[in-house]
C-alpha cells in the first residue's frame, strides 16, 4: 500500500528545497541593489573622476552572474542545499540491474527487477517454450492482424480518424464525446456539432455532449437553436452546467 | 476487484512486453520496417541496441509475433548461457533433433544442412550482452554458414560502449539503435495506449505542460514512463476513493505528478 501522507509531506519537502534558491537569488539581488544604491550615492557625494568609478559598477551588473556570486558569499549550509537539488535525477536514474556490466554471464537474468509491484505473469508474454513451437496457434486480436505496421500511417500528428473510424464501427458514446470534445478543442465546430449529435443520439444523458453540441451552434452562428437544445437538456436532466451556459447566452444577447 | 476510473489505466502502465500492446510511434515503425527488409537479407546478423526501457524487448516480440506467421522464427528471451545446452535447443527447436546430451558446433552445422527451409530460419535473442565472446564467435560461425539468420538485443549502459566491441565491430551486422522518446512521441505514446484501452476520459486529462512535465522526469524512456504513470495511478486510486473531491478531471495535477516522481526515485525529495 502506497502511504500518502508520508509521500505529500516528502512532496512538500521537495517543493520547500526547489524554492530555496530562488529566496537565496532573490535576497542576493536584493542585497546587490542595496550595495548598488549606496555606491552610487557615496559617488554623488565626493566628486570622482569619472571612470574610475565605473569599473566597480560594471563588475556587479551582469545578471546571471549576480545570484550565484551572492550564493558564494552565502554562509554554507544554505550554499549546499541548492546544489543538492540542482542533481537529482541524474542520480536517481541508473538502477543496480541497468549497470549491471555487460559480457560476464549472470546465471539468470532478471531484466524486470526495476518493476514498480508484484507482477502477476503476464498472461500473454511468450515464454520460450510456447513461441518456440511453429505449430503453436497464436491467437491474435483482428486488429494487429489486418493492420501490420504501415509506417504512411502519420502518427505524429495525432491520428483523429483512426478513432473515428473506431467510433462508426463500435459506437461507443465515450469515444464520440472524445472526438467531438477533440474537434471542439480545434476549432473545428461543425465536426464537433456532428459528433456531439450522433454521442446524444447514441446516450443522450452526457452532460458534456450536449454542452459541445450548443457550444457548437454558438460558434457556429446558431445561437437561438442552441438556447433551444439546452431548455430542452435542462428540462430532462437539470444540469447545472447547460444552466449555467444558457445563462451566459441570455446575458450576453441583452448587452 | 475495484472499479476505480484509474485502475484501469493503472495497469496498462505495468511493464509488461506483450507484441499485442504494440504501439506505432513514427521513429520506431520506421525502424521496425527497416528491421523487417534486413531480416529478409543474407548473411547480416542484425543487432538492436540502446539504452534500458528503450523498446528493445518489445521490438523483438513485435518482430516475432509478426514472423511467426510466414517463417520459422525462435525467440531465446531469456538467455541460454551454456553453450552446448544453447545448440541443443536450437537443434530441437529448429531442425526437431532431439538430443539430451550438448551438441558441438560441427554437429550442429551438419545438421542444418540435412533439413532444407525455404527461407533461412530466425533466431531472436534477448539481452545478447548475457552471452559469452565464445558463444558469440559460435553464433557468427552459424550465421556466416548461412544456416540460420540472427537479430539480437543489447543493453547500451552508460559507463560502458558495447558497440566498440570487437564482436560487433565486424561489417557483417547491421546494427539499429533505439533511443529514448522526444516529448511529442511520448504523448502518443500515452495518449495511444490509453485510447487502446478504451480509457478516453483519463487520455483527456493530459495536457501539454503535463506531458512536459512527465518528459522532463522521465527522459522520455519508455520503462520510466510507466513506471512513473503506474505510480501516478495508484495515486489517482487511492484520492478517487479516499478524498474523492481533490481529484480535478481536466488536467492532472503536476503535484500528483511530482509525488509519483517522488515515489518511483525519479525525483529526490
Ligand atoms: N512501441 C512500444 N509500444 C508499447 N510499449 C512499448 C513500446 N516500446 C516500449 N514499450 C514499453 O516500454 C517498456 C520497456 O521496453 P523494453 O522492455 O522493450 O525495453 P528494453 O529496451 O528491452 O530494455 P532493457 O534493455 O532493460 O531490456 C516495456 O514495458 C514496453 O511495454
Ligand atoms: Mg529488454
Amino acid at each position: 500500500m502506497i502511504d500518502i501522507h508520508l509521500l505529500e509531506r516528502r512532496w512538500i519537502k521537495y517543493k520547500i528545497k526547489r524554492l530555496i534558491p530562488y529566496v537565496v537569488a532573490i535576497l542576493g539581488i536584493g542585497a546587490g541593489l542595496i550595495t548598488l544604491l549606496y555606491s552610487v550615492n557615496q559617488n554623488d557625494v565626493t566628486p570622482p573622476p569619472p571612470i574610475k568609478q565605473e569599473i566597480p559598477l560594471v563588475k556587479i551588473t551582469p545578471k546571471p552572474d549576480i545570484a550565484e556570486e551572492v550564493i558564494a558569499i552565502v554562509p554554507p549550509p544554505t550554499l549546499q542545499q541548492p546544489r543538492a537539488v540542482a542533481a537529482p535525477i541524474a542520480v536517481a536514474r541508473p538502477t543496480p540491474a541497468e549497470t549491471s556490466v555487460a559480457w560476464k554471464p549472470k546465471a539468470l537474468p532478471s531484466p524486470k527487477e526495476n518493476i514498480p509491484v508484484p507482477l502477476s505473469i503476464p498472461k500473454n508474454t511468450p515464454l520460450v517454450a510456447v513461441s518456440a513451437t511453429f505449430s503453436t496457434p497464436v491467437v491474435v486480436p483482428p486488429n494487429s492482424q489486418n493492420k501490420p505496421i504501415s509506417i504512411k500511417q502519420n502518427s505524429t500528428t495525432f491520428d483523429i480518424h483512426e478513432i473515428e473510424d473506431r467510433f462508426k464501427n463500435n459506437s461507443n458514446p465515450h469515444l464520440g464525446l472524445y472526438i467531438a470534445r477533440y474537434h471542439y478543442d480545434n476549432g473545428n465546430y461543425s465536426e464537433a456539432y456532428n459528433y456531439a449529435l450522433k454521442t446524444n443520439a447514441i446516450n443522450n444523458t452526457l452532460e458534456e455532449s450536449w454542452l459541445i453540441f450548443a457550444k457548437s451552434l454558438v460558434k457556429l452562428g446558431r445561437t437561438e437553436q442552441a438556447k433551444k437544445t439546452l431548455q430542452l437538456y435542462i428540462s430532462q436532466s437539470n444540469s447545472e452546467g447547460a444552466k449555467s451556459l444558457l445563462n451566459n447566452l441570455t446575458k450576453e444577447d441583452e448587452k | 476487484m475495484d472499479h476505480s476510473l484509474f485502475s484501469k489505466p493503472r495497469d496498462l502502465f505495468l511493464d509488461i512486453v506483450n507484441p499485442r500492446d504494440y504501439v506505432q510511434i513514427d521513429s520506431v515503425s520506421h525502424m521496425y520496417q527497416n528491421l523487417k527488409a534486413s531480416v529478409q537479407k543474407p548473411l547480416k546478423m542484425i543487432l538492436l541496441y540502446g539504452k534500458p526501457g528503450t523498446g528493445k524487448s518489445m521490438l523483438l516480440h513485435k518482430l516475432h509475433h509478426d514472423l511467426s506467421k510466414h517463417q520459422k522464427v525462435f525467440m531465446i528471451d531469456i538467455p541460454i548461457i551454456d553453450e552446448g545446452d544453447f545448440l541443443r535447443v536450437l537443434a530441437q527447436k529448429i531442425y526437431g533433433y532431439v538430443n539430451r546430451e550438448a551438441i558441438t558446433l560441427t554437429d550442429f552445422l551438419e545438421l542444418s544442412t540435412a533439413v532444407n527451409y525455404p527461407q533461412s530460419p530466425i533466431v531472436l535473442l534477448d539481452e545478447a550482452q548475457l552471452y559469452s565472446a565464445l558463444l558469440m564467435e559460435k553464433i557468427r560461425l552459424i550465421s556466416d554458414a548461412r544456416a540460420l539468420k540472427f537479430v539480437i538485443t543489447l543493453h547500451k549502459t552508460e559507463d560502458e560502449d558495447i558497440i566498440a566491441k570487437e564482436h560487433f565491430q565486424t561489417r557483417i551486422w547491421e546494427s539499429i539503435e533505439l533511443q529514448n522518446a522526444s516529448c511529442e512521441e511520448l504523448k502518443i505514446y500515452i495518449q495511444k495506449k490509453l485510447l487502446k484501452a478504451n480509457c478516453f476520459d483519463v487520455a483527456n486529462m493530459f495536457n501539454e505542460k503535463n506531458i512536459k512535465l512527465i518528459s522532463k522526469l522521465t527522459k522520455g524512456n519508455y520503462r520510466e514512463t510507466n513506471k512513473l504513470l503506474f505510480s501516478l495511478f495508484s495515486l489517482y486510486t487511492w484520492y478517487e476513493k479516499n478524498t474523492p473531491s481533490k481529484i480535478k478531471y481536466n488536467a492532472l495535477k503536476p503535484k500528483y505528478i511530482e509525488m509519483a516522481g517522488i515515489q518511483t526515485g525519479l525525483l529526490r525529495d
